[in-house]
């Protein structure tokens, strides 16, 4: 019952805010003259042929695959305070470099595919990496550092994408690496929505959805049932009792950014290899940036990020129906955004119900009020930094990681 | 009818008294879904006095002074300032009444000095700014008229612990509060601090204010209490007068039981070093010697006491053999081998336990179950672990043994650590560090703010370990702990260990003397 309660109040935060955003939203298209209930129901409607609903729901689950990595790259970070704003630059750089390569080399099927895997999360695991060894070595805050990064990764891949990797004539209007060869192309599952005897979609679904689920049930066992990621959740909750425990904090910070990284290599795979075959200017931008709403939204759990790509998804389908409909595609974008703005919000709340009933149940068994949390503080100001220096700030980061340095 | 002193019946001298109490609390009950925090709380403070609330953690003091400062409304009863029945419905109403809290955690504005803070929520406006001048010359009165040595312009950061306690104090005086709650005022001080804090009480207390003073320091209320009233599971059992009461009586109140003393039993010292500290010594970032060449050896079934004042590195020698802090110099052996190098996690895997002075930083993850603390420390070793993954069933179930076995009082080892009381949180870790039998032990306080009950059961299990063979390295700032437990004792001054003393023959004013280096010498190591 406790368990109950416990995932009650789980699910009341992110509930809560996007009702919130909706009531805010309906507020906003209702103010530029538009219908809210017309713009919901367009964009709750997937279609009326079933061939038309696969198709709605094949686009949703493709787009939805890249932000549950996303927002899987920026939790693993999260859970242990640690914030990778960086994702997006760690991961346009991860894709342009596994493309180049891809087409570069030729090798057997799966040999192929595993070799632009493993290309993408090294490099997104360096980029990040950077980021981790400037902390532990030189104190830099990570948000600073993985920002700045952010910009040189862009330019870094525009650079490469004009220059060494051009792949695209002279002249054209788009500019892309050489396509990748066949052998690289990862196999979509539209055989497997015949199977289950639904109609064939116009679009590919993505192989790598299968992919996204095993990375995605590898970290949430990583972090919740292995050593490592009670270390690094400990980490999360209270860096100077996990160093106190034996963690070694400035090892811990590194291998989180490399871990963080190597998953963010991933995000820009599932268009790579299962669409695109090449980068280009117009391959999908922002995906880094979004996968920080979705952890956020998802509470930094698996299960929650994989719902919230889910939500985020259906969102973003909704922006070209809403444009035949003649609403504003950018409700999506208000949606999205009032969304963030309430989880953070919410989770607050949520977490301070949470604690309170934490106490009561304490206080149940005890007869006795909790002992404050807090740092008692004897002897003058106690140490305000963690142990590689960084400050500590409260941070609205949802679960586990609620101290946090920056 | 309002008038009437306090039938209540522990209060002897009731019906001789005609003033007013300046606080009176009747019949107060609490309670808290599924609990009653407080229950008929019987409370008569005298004008002018310094009133002593004495109880274990958990007793319910927090709760009922709570309740007095308007954070909450009790349930029954009611309260009374002077003489007349009032309801607080915030702290704003308790300030208006002239009630007034100082918090045991200081609740300052680093980066402002002594005037803004003392201002800060009401501020004396002239044309919509800031008055300082007025505030100036009241801050200076204030502090002028009960000898607080306060200098408005200082910055806050700059001030020591017992300077930003003034500012607290002067922050509820410029309120106009005739009534102080001081909640465990002591607890951050050294002994010379809390002379001073006793000297300020004492001119308070000659301006005719009222004191409510909140402790479980026994001695120190003894010295400065004019009255005592002692509570024990959320209700009044009794007042005491300090002058014909001792501490031992006070405390058996507290309990309800007859208390066991800290003395130990016979020497179970044997030959075996278990830890060798040579020429330790640990530099702060500056270059500054922090713990200067320090020798130290404990061995099997020996308790080493190291008294001083805080701040004199007690808390850098015990990271530098915890391996929290690197060593400028000397080396570390634990049994055969040398440790200095080794990491936190290696060495605590060679058996070493480690009992934090503050457990809030360094002992717990308070926002995690108690299943979760009891793997902290211990993540590579049974029964939290199972090769590579956490072992959540065995961590479990050995969580339930500990709350068990070592009086942990809490629902279940699912409960947030955040919701048990500081003891139980104390006996948690106690129990989780001698779970993993280590060969030694560093306690560094390991009874610090934990109420009496768990303070005996503390001490019978370091005894206890002492008597299976563990060496162990007891830093306190309690004295009593110091000589009652330790089979060595020595003395730190300045990051030196500067006196060896016999804890069978020294005295606690002999050992304070050697703490402030007052006294230098006989047997100095």
């Amino acid at each position: 019952m406790n368990r109950l309660r416990s995932t009650g109040l789980a699910l009341l935060g992110p509930a809560l805010a996007v009702l919130v955003a909706l009531v805010i939203s309906a507020l906003v298209i209702a103010l530029i003259g538009e219908n809210p209930l017309r713009a919901l129901q367009v964009m709750t409607d997937l279609g009326d042929a079933p061939s038309q609903q696969v198709q709605s729901i094949v686009v949703i689950l493709n787009r939805a695959v890249p932000l549950f990595l996303a927002g899987l790259a920026v939790s693993i970070a999260f859970r242990m305070g640690l914030f990778n704003i960086g994702v997006e630059g760690q991961y346009r750089l991860a894709t342009i470099v596994a493309a180049a390569v891809g087409a570069a080399v030729a090798l057997p099927g799966p040999l192929h595919l595993l070799l632009v895997i493993v290309v993408a999360m090294a490099v997104g695991a360096l980029w990040a990496g950077i980021v981790g060894v400037l902390k532990v070595t030189r104190g830099v805050s990570e948000v600073i550092s993985s920002i700045m990064l952010n910009f040189i990764a862009l330019g870094l891949a525009s650079y490469l994408l004009t220059g060494p990797f051009r792949g695209s004539p002279e002249g054209a209007s788009i500019i892309t690496t050489t396509p990748l060869p066949e052998s690289a192309w990862f196999p979509g599952l539209n055989g497997l929505l015949g199977a289950f005897g639904l109609a064939e979609p116009r679009t590919e679904l993505f192989g790598f959805l299968v992919v996204a689920i095993v990375v995605g049930v590898a970290i949430a066992v990583l972090i919740q049932r292995t050593r490592f990621g009670f270390d690094l959740r400990a980490t999360g909750i209270s860096a100077s009792a996990a160093t106190a425990s034996g963690v070694d904090a400035r090892r811990m910070v590194v291998t989180t950014m490399l871990l963080s990284g190597a998953v963010a290599g991933l995000i820009g795979l599932p268009d790579l290899l299962g669409d695109a075959r090449a980068f280009g200017t117009e391959f999908t931008a922002g995906l880094g940036f979004l996968g920080i709403a979705v952890a956020l939204l998802g509470r930094n759990n698996v299960l929650g990020i994989a719902l919230a790509a889910l939500l985020f998804a259906f969102l973003d389908r909704a922006a070209l129906p809403l444009q035949f409909a003649d609403i504003p595609a950018s409700v999506v974008t208000i949606i999205q955004g009032t969304i963030v703005l309430a989880v953070v919000i919410a989770n607050e709340i949520a977490r301070r119900l949470a604690l309170r009933s934490a106490e009561r149940a304490g206080a149940e068994a005890t007869g006795a009020p909790p002992d404050p949390g807090g740092s008692a503080d004897p002897g003058g100001p106690g140490p305000g930094t963690g142990p590689d220096g960084g400050h500590r700030v409260r941070t609205g980061v949802p679960g586990s990681s609620e101290e946090a340095r920056a | 009818m309002a008038q009437a002193p306090a039938a209540g019946a522990e209060q002897p001298d009731g019906g001789a008294a005609r003033s007013p109490y300046a606080v009176e609390l009747r019949g107060i009950t609490k309670r808290f879904p599924g609990v009653v925090a407080n229950k008929d709380i019987e409370l008569s403070v005298r004008r002018g006095q310094v009133h002593a609330i004495v109880g274990e953690n958990g007793a319910g003091k927090s709760t009922l002074m709570k309740t007095l400062y308007g954070e909450h409304r009790p349930d029954e009863g009611t309260i009374l300032v002077d003489g007349r029945p009032v309801q607080f419905r915030s702290p704003a109403d308790a300030i208006a009444a002239g009630i007034g809290m100082v918090h045991q955690h200081f609740m300052l504005a680093d980066n402002f000095t002594v005037l803004e803070n003392v201002v800060l929520g009401s501020e004396p406006r002239k044309g919509g700014r800031l008055d300082r001048d007025s505030a100036r010359r009241r801050i200076e009165e204030i502090s002028e008229r009960y000898g607080l040595g306060l200098r408005p312009d200082d910055l806050v950061e700059d001030l020591g612990v017992g300077d930003r306690q003034r500012v607290e104090i002067a922050k509820v005086l410029y309120r106009n509060a005739r009534t102080l709650i001081l909640d465990e005022p002591t607890a951050v001080l050294v002994p010379q601090e809390v002379d001073e804090l006793f000297g300020n009480l004492a001119e308070l207390k000659r301006e005719g204010l009222t004191v409510i003073f909140i402790s479980h320091k026994l001695d120190e209320v003894r010295k400065v209490a004019d009255a005592i009233t002692v509570i024990r599971r959320g209700t009044t059992v009794g007042d005491a007068d300090p002058r014909t009461t001792t501490a031992k009586q006070l405390a058996e109140m507290m309990v309800g039981a007859e208390l066991p003393t800290p003395e130990l039993r016979s020497s179970t010292v044997r030959e075996t070093p278990v830890l060798r500290l040579q020429g330790v010594t640990v530099a702060s970032d500056a270059g500054r010697p922090l713990v200067d060449a320090v020798d130290l050896t404990v061995r099997e079934g020996e308790v080493v006491g190291i008294a001083g004042v805080e701040g004199n590195g007690q808390a850098e020698l015990v990271e530098a053999v915890m391996g929290l802090r690197s060593l400028a110099a000397g080396s570390v052996h634990l049994g055969d081998e040398d440790i200095s190098g080794w990491t936190t996690r290696s060495r605590r895997e060679a058996g070493i336990g480690f009992i934090p002075e503050d457990r809030h930083r360094q002992g717990m993850l308070l926002d995690a179950p108690l299943w979760e603390n009891r793997i902290l420390g211990h993540q590579t070793r049974p029964p939290a672990a199972k090769g590579p993954f956490i072992d959540r069933k065995g961590a479990r179930s050995d969580t339930e043994r500990i709350m068990r076995d070592y009086d942990v009082r809490a629902p279940g080892p699912d409960t947030l650590a955040v919701a048990l009381s500081g003891g139980n949180q104390q006996k948690l870790i106690v129990g989780r560090e001698m779970s993993a039998t280590p060969r030694l032990l560093i306690a560094a306080h390991p009874t610090r703010g934990v109420d009496v009950g768990a303070q005996s059961v503390i001490w019978e299990l370091l005894k206890d370990a002492r008597g299976e063979g563990m060496g162990i390295v007891l830093v306190s700032a309690d004295l009593d702990e110091l000589i009652g437990l330790s089979d060595t004792l020595h003395v730190m001054l300045r990051g030196r260990l500067v006196a060896t003393v016999d804890p069978r023959q020294v005295t606690p004013e002999e050992l304070g003397g050697h703490m402030t280096g007052a006294r230098t010498a006989a047997g100095a190591a």
